[in-house]
């Protein structure tokens, strides 16, 4: 150690003592009070191209009840407006559409793909409990309930953290249900019925089997591992698998009924399996450079619907000056479609079982692009900016498109654009 | 917790930090000096609770088992690890928070078992302040890596203590957290307080002298106990976090006066850390000390 100006050793130490202990003084009566609540509070701006916007304010709390325990607390609340596609297929006439109790009609110009209107609100709410276990383990509980005008949520989790091998190793095992009502608006279609067959209900608003509404409920356990590799190098590994039961359909979505000409003569509400059983391998590893770090995160779910899905997901968090951070987000998901999607059902077929023409449940490819940018505010404070722009895409132009259908897009693209500002503070 | 009537003052002891602690109060009634006792065993304990490397329930806990991500901490833990981060500029990276995890291989119980070189050197890639990005208040500890606040502890314990309880009395006290203590001033009759030193050969209470001190601290860095013996060297246990290896020709300790126990502590251990040169170092800082080879 050479040294080159000696005595400034002390004289630095000394300087150095005395700001700690100077400051560690001053803020001695604070000691009992060190960071008890931590709130982040967000807007969440999402809006599909012509079609949904939801505007979702955040309020997140977590307050310390104890050295390395915390309770956390979620409050949302969503407004949600817009058009979602209902099924059917665009057609070279306006097309009409009447709710299953009858009570309710839109009409569709033609060549237009069929849009559903709609607008709900959702409230949700839930309570996680945090806390170590022993010196190796923590657990985390938690209660969650959500209601909007036509469906409401109660779910409980649970979920258990391990370490092992000098804390380089962690097992994470989870378990989580929710019991979920449906209650549709203008009542629960009967699978598989004609729309010109539906029944109009005198008292409007009721199911078509009396019923206000309809049950699922949904379980889900994980099983991970997460693995610190080298100083710079942590890998996770996740299974999970849920089984959904009960009401899995939706009441809003048609299948349209064609002839041999492409022709739209009618339309069938759909129908899906009343369980579902679905499984996911979830492989995500994260690299700290000397100040940037990148996630990649690769998943494989598959269903006993049929679908496959293979997601690609990229991270990198650059650090710029000052505590503020640039984070581009890249993500690509491809899916196959359930056995039961079609684009339609051809009326000289027979009527099959399940059906079902949601976009969501082709063949889709999803791309993300995404842009984060945070920016620190005092000394316990961050504000960020968070804007993607999504593209969900299918083929529009299928090759066992019928007649007339093939002079229209059965599967438009659609872009949808997300913005998302949070503040994070503590007090 | 025990509190006895000693010749013109009371003397409190407890136990924290895996030392034994005491606090000397010129103080007339027990009662005074009771309230004293319990203020400085609530900052010790609250001290050690913090920022022990033996519990999963703290701060430290939750940056070392991090796993790379930022951690954002409080202003006491940023203070001191801003104070590291400057020790280890001063002590041209000797002085190291991160060495810690060296104690996986050297053991130092008095027997042979000196690491292979391989063991050693598998540890180093975990090892260096430099790794770690400290942006106050988040930290990014480097998966795998660990930070102890060991070396500043106890010093800065006794220095918070001291703080505390300077504000509550004008009476004269004398701090010692397992010999690293501190005086708020003379005694009232006019003299210093005397504080006999250990002498760390002998294994028993055998004193090697005494210090006398009016206002101000006193630490002491090394203990003979902990060494290992191989083929005729000895192994002290202060280690070189640059190689990971025992600083050689280190003393077995060094004792500094200065004003403040972190002060006192931190040349101490540089002093450790300079090896053959630890005496030239002191001499060169113009401050008192102590040296036993």
């Amino acid at each position: 150690m050479q040294l080159n100006d000696k005595a400034s050793i002390r004289r630095a130490l000394a300087a150095a003592t005395c700001t700690l202990l100077g400051s560690a003084s001053q803020t001695s009566h604070a000691e009992g009070s060190d960071e008890k609540w931590r709130v982040d509070t967000s807007v969440l701006y999402y809006s599909e191209q012509d079609r949904v916007t939801v505007v979702e304010p955040v309020v997140f709390l977590r307050k310390t009840t104890g050295e390395d325990s915390f309770v956390n607390f979620r409050l949302i609340y969503d407004t949600m407006s817009g058009a979602s596609a209902n099924g059917a297929t665009p057609t070279n006439k306006p097309q009409t559409f009447t709710s299953a109790s009858g009570t309710s009609t839109y009409t569709t110009p033609a060549g237009k793909t069929p849009l559903h209107d709609f607008s709900d609100q959702r409230v949700a709410v839930a309570v996680e409990w945090d806390k170590p276990v022993d010196h190796l383990s923590r657990a985390i509980y938690g209660i969650n309930a959500s209601t909007e005008n036509d469906y409401r949520s109660i779910g409980l989790s649970a979920t258990r953290l391990r370490d092992f091998n000098d804390k380089l190793t962690t097992l994470t095992l989870g378990i989580a249900g929710s019991y979920d009502s449906v209650m549709p608006i203008g009542g629960a279609p009967i699978p598989m019925q004609l729309m010109s067959a539906a029944v109009p209900s005198p008292a409007g608003g009721e199911g078509d089997e009396g019923e206000g509404g309809k049950t699922k409920l949904v379980a889900d356990a994980i099983v991970g591992i997460t693995q610190v590799l080298t100083r710079r190098a942590l890998t996770q590994f996740n299974y999970s698998i849920g089984y959904s039961s009960g009401y899995l359909t939706d009441p809003y979505k048609v299948v349209s009924v064609i002839d041999a000409t492409g022709a739209t003569l009618d339309y069938r509400f759909e129908s899906r399996p009343d369980i579902r059983l679905r499984q996911s391998l979830y492989w995500k590893t994260a690299y700290h450079f000397d100040h940037d770090v990148m996630h990649f995160a690769y998943r494989y779910y598959w269903d006993d619907w049929g679908i496959h899905a293979h997601t690609a997901d990229l991270h990198y968090r650059m650090e710029l000056w000052k505590g503020a951070y640039l984070q581009p987000h890249l993500r690509y998901s491809t899916q196959t479609a359930a056995n039961f999607y079609t684009y339609s059902l051809l009326n000289t077929s027979p009527v099959p079982t399940y059906a079902s023409a949601d976009y969501r449940l082709g063949d889709l490819t999803t791309t993300t692009y995404g842009l984060k940018l945070g920016i620190p505010v005092g000394r316990t404070s961050e504000l960020n900016l968070r804007v993607e722009s999504i593209t969900q895409s299918g083929n529009g132009y299928p090759a066992d498109a019928i007649g007339i259908q093939k002079n229209y897009d059965l599967f438009p693209t659609i872009n949808t654009t997300v913005v998302q500002i949070t503040y994070t503070g503590r007090f | 917790m025990t509190l006895l009537r000693r010749a013109g003052y009371w003397e409190g002891t407890f136990e924290a930090m895996a030392s034994p602690c005491s606090v000397l109060a010129e103080v007339a009634s027990a009662a005074e000096a009771r309230r004293l006792l319990d203020l400085a065993r609530v900052e010790a304990l609250r001290i050690e609770a913090k920022f022990s490397r033996y519990r999963q329930d703290n701060i430290l806990h939750r940056i070392n088992s991090s796993g790379g991500q930022p951690i954002e901490v409080d202003d006491e833990t940023a203070q001191l690890l801003d104070y590291a981060a400057h020790c280890h500029t001063l002590s041209q990276g000797r002085f190291d928070i991160t060495s810690g995890i060296l104690r996986r291989v050297w053991r130092f119980d008095g027997s042979d078992r000196v690491p292979s070189a391989d063991a050693v050197a598998a540890l180093l890639p975990w090892i260096g302040w430099d790794k770690v990005t400290w942006r106050r208040p988040h930290i990014t500890l480097p998966a795998g890596m660990e930070i102890d606040l060991g070396g500043i502890g106890k010093e800065y314990a006794v220095d918070r203590c001291a703080l505390l309880l300077a504000a509550e009395t004008r009476a004269s006290l004398l701090i010692n957290f397992g010999g690293d203590l501190f005086s708020t001033g003379a005694r009232a009759d006019g003299h210093s307080w005397r504080v006999g030193l250990d002498d760390p050969s002998a294994t028993g209470s055998a004193s090697a002298g005494e210090i006398e001190i009016r206002r101000g601290a006193v630490a002491t860095s090394g203990d003979a106990r902990r060494y290992l013996l191989k083929d005729g060297i000895r192994y002290v246990h202060i280690l070189d976090p640059h190689t990971g290896w025992p600083v050689p020709g280190a003393p077995h300790s060094v004792t500094v006066v200065a004003g403040s126990c972190l002060e006192a502590g931190m040349l101490a251990t540089f002093a450790m850390l300079m090896g053959h040169d630890a005496e030239k170092f002191l001499l060169d800082q113009h401050v008192t000390h102590h040296v036993i080879r």
